[in-house]
């Protein structure tokens, strides 16, 4: 063939037509997002209850006509609490799949896995993970957090602590994982900080069948508060326990899973679950009323009937509902699903109104969850997937 | 405190030597290490509270429905994980097959069951404090298993078969023993034991599915230190265990009580590799 500059131009021409036509696949191709969800497995409950928000949000934005013309087509795949599948499937969602934006995964060992190959393709990522080096700015500028993170739980467990409770003695318990281990140190660390006074400072096998010793050394030590950072229901039941047995009364506050709806059938006497404080948020938090705020109380009743509440968190719910409306967001006001477009418009919020929370982010900041919003909640008080705040909030 | 260290001590090591007898009766008619065994204890717990607290059975039926399902796995083993690996025995391909085995025990039930603990019925409702009978109920249990099979390997006929399948299969079978039936009622008797450690340890331990590398993990210490095949010496070492293993708790705080626990067992290991009670064998060089 003979290669004319008539013909070169007009192939020239052709490829940068191909080129600028690209992003406008937008028209009228559907806004594809990623959902890396542990649907099955060990570490399945909060993925569940975060696809029902998400389900509902993207039901009620197609319902409504999509994003300017564009109905929300979600993506998912269940990574089974698995690092391994996880990578596998975010390669997929990226490479193959050309999804707009990806939300999840919902657990830290599988975000770890996940968030470098997410920057190197600049995917614009929304998870909830609380491992704090999983949001930084300059090696993730992809990655937003919208709960909040491990260092955000101890504030509000310390504050509670120290400013409510008015404790100055503390132990701190944690279980033997890495996450036990690592919290434990860092809470007990952030006390000293405080001048606070720790007591006692453990790390207990969750399958350790007697609590006794840990507990005797705490209260010989002056305990006045018990701080208590695990995922293990049955040590935190086998705590209390023996907490009730020795009838002493000391408050325990710490990790969300102190409040898991578990522990009722694993308490020997209901009472045992009573001066018991967990982790909780303002927006999902009844008052001393029994109300909800505002905005939550108009999206609990956009779910009834349609979201059941009955099995999950409420905040799990609700945090999905916002990551989809976040992206949905995004790609409405800048007209564009593009990568830079997204994380822009992300980086460009303050305050947002979400139903899990007023979110924030910034160039230097991608931790969008604000910290006074993270309260401590009564632990055995759930309703419909919210807690009532604990004694001393007003 | 002294107190306390005796009533879980004496609970959990019971448990243990319970574990350690599961082994030792696998292992008396196969020479295999089935490491299913702390497998059944966990089975034990999380049967038995989905018998007694989910179905609703009655004690004593929810007893023997959990030992049934128990001695229905206990066979199970011996023909799926067992059986096709007898013939190359010098080859240790059991501790795969029983392992993988275990570990297919161990998903399912967290898969059908919970990852989660769940409750333990209340058997009786006897005692408070360290007369609870979360306490002494393991104890009781050890001691009774330990009569009873007492009573079956030296009062009936099949416990003489069993022994003697033990002590030389060849000769059993040349006197007309069917050694393959034996093994598998032995695989059913220690599938009970193993069950048995659980039910009575479920108020202390809960139904729990990671229970079972737990128990397969210290359950096997007391056949290390009492010596292979010796079930008295499984139950002194699971007692000595469970004793030192709570006085470390105490001492020295649950994160260094394992090291504790392990360094005593290398010790004894290094002073009688043998076990406690263990004779050595000659072998014929």
């Amino acid at each position: 063939m003979l290669l004319t500059r008539r013909s070169l131009a007009l192939a020239a021409a052709a490829t940068s037509a191909i080129s600028l036509a690209r992003p406008a696949h937008a028209a009228n191709e559907p806004l594809r997002i990623g959902w890396l969800a542990s649907l099955t497995g060990a570490s399945s409950a909060p993925a569940i209850g975060f696809n029902r928000g998400l389900i509902f949000a993207t039901d009620s934005i197609n319902a409504a006509g999509g994003v300017k013309g564009r109905k929300i087509e979600i993506i998912t795949r269940d990574t089974q609490g698995d690092p391994t599948k996880a990578v596998n499937a975010t390669q997929e969602l990226i490479s193959q799949l050309k999804v707009d934006a990806i939300w999840g995964p919902t657990n830290s060992g599988e975000s770890l896995a996940t968030t470098s190959i997410m920057a190197r393709s600049k995917m614009p990522n929304l998870h909830p993970c609380v491992v704090d080096s999983l949001i930084d700015v300059k090696k993730y500028p992809n990655a937003f957090r919208i709960a909040p993170s491990n260092s955000q739980w101890d504030d509000a467990v310390r504050g509670y602590a120290l400013k409510i409770l008015k404790a100055r003695k503390i132990a701190v318990i944690g279980d033997t994982t890495g996450y036990g281990v690592t919290a434990a140190k860092a809470s007990a660390e952030a006390f000293k900080k405080d001048g606070a006074e720790v007591v006692y400072l453990a790390n207990i096998d969750a399958t350790q069948p007697d609590m006794t010793p840990d507990m005797l050394r705490a209260r010989d030590a002056g305990a006045e508060v018990i701080v208590i950072w695990s995922v293990s229901t049955g040590m935190i039941a086998r705590l209390l326990n023996t907490r009730g047995t020795m009838a002493w009364n000391v408050p325990c506050v710490g990790h969300p899973s102190l409040s898991s709806g578990e522990i009722a059938s694993l308490v020997s006497n209901k009472s045992y679950w009573d001066n018991v404080y967990a982790v909780g948020y303002k927006s999902c938090s009844y008052d001393s009323a029994g109300k909800l705020p505002t905005r939550t109380e108009e999206f609990v009743k956009r779910l009834t009937g349609k979201v059941d509440l009955s099995d999950t968190l409420l905040w799990w719910v609700a945090a999905g509902f916002d990551a989809i409306n976040l992206v949905a967001k995004a790609v409405e006001t800048t007209g564009s699903s593009s990568n830079d477009a997204i994380i822009g418009y992300w980086n460009s919020l303050n305050r947002y109104p979400g139903n899990f929370g007023n979110y924030s982010f910034s160039v230097e900041q991608h931790n969008g969850y604000p910290t006074d919003e993270v309260v401590m909640s009564a632990a055995n008080s759930a309703k419909l997937g919210a807690f009532t705040l604990a004694p001393g909030y007003s | 405190m002294l107190s306390s260290i005796l009533a879980s001590g004496l609970a959990i090591g019971a448990i243990y030597a319970l574990i350690g007898i599961t082994y030792n009766t696998m292992f008396a008619t196969s020479r295999v290490m089935s490491f299913t065994a702390g497998q059944l204890g966990m089975l034990g717990g999380v049967l038995g509270s989905m018998f007694i607290l989910r179905l609703g059975f009655p004690l004593v039926a929810g007893l023997a429905a959990t030992l049934l399902c128990c001695a229905a796995v206990g066979v199970a083993t011996e023909f799926i994980a067992v059986r096709p690996v007898l013939k190359s025995l010098e080859q240790h391909l059991y501790v795969l097959s029983t392992l993988a085995f275990a570990l297919l025990i161990q998903q399912v039930t967290a898969i059908e069951w919970s990852t989660e603990p769940q409750p333990f019925p209340r058997l009786f409702g006897i005692g408070s404090g360290i007369w609870d009978e979360k306490y002494w109920l393991p104890v009781v249990t050890c001691a009774a298993t330990i009569g009873a099979l007492e009573y079956l390997y030296r009062r009936t006929l099949i416990g003489r078969a069993f022994r003697a399948v033990a002590e030389d299969n060849f000769a059993a079978r040349a006197l007309g023993l069917p050694e393959r039936n034996l093994r598998v009622a032995s695989y059913a008797l220690a599938a009970v034991v193993g069950g048995l450690a659980g039910f009575s340890g479920g108020e202390l331990m809960l139904a729990f599915f990671a229970n079972g590398s737990q128990l397969n993990f210290y359950g096997f210490i007391p056949v290390a230190l009492g010596g292979l095949g010796n079930n008295r010496g499984a139950l002194i070492g699971g007692l000595a265990l469970g004793l030192f293993q709570q006085a470390a708790n105490f001492m020295v705080g649950g994160i260094f009580a394992s090291v504790a626990v392990f360094v005593l067992f290398i010790i004894v290991l290094l002073a009688a590799p043998q076990g406690l009670f263990g004779s050595t064998v000659a072998r014929r060089v």
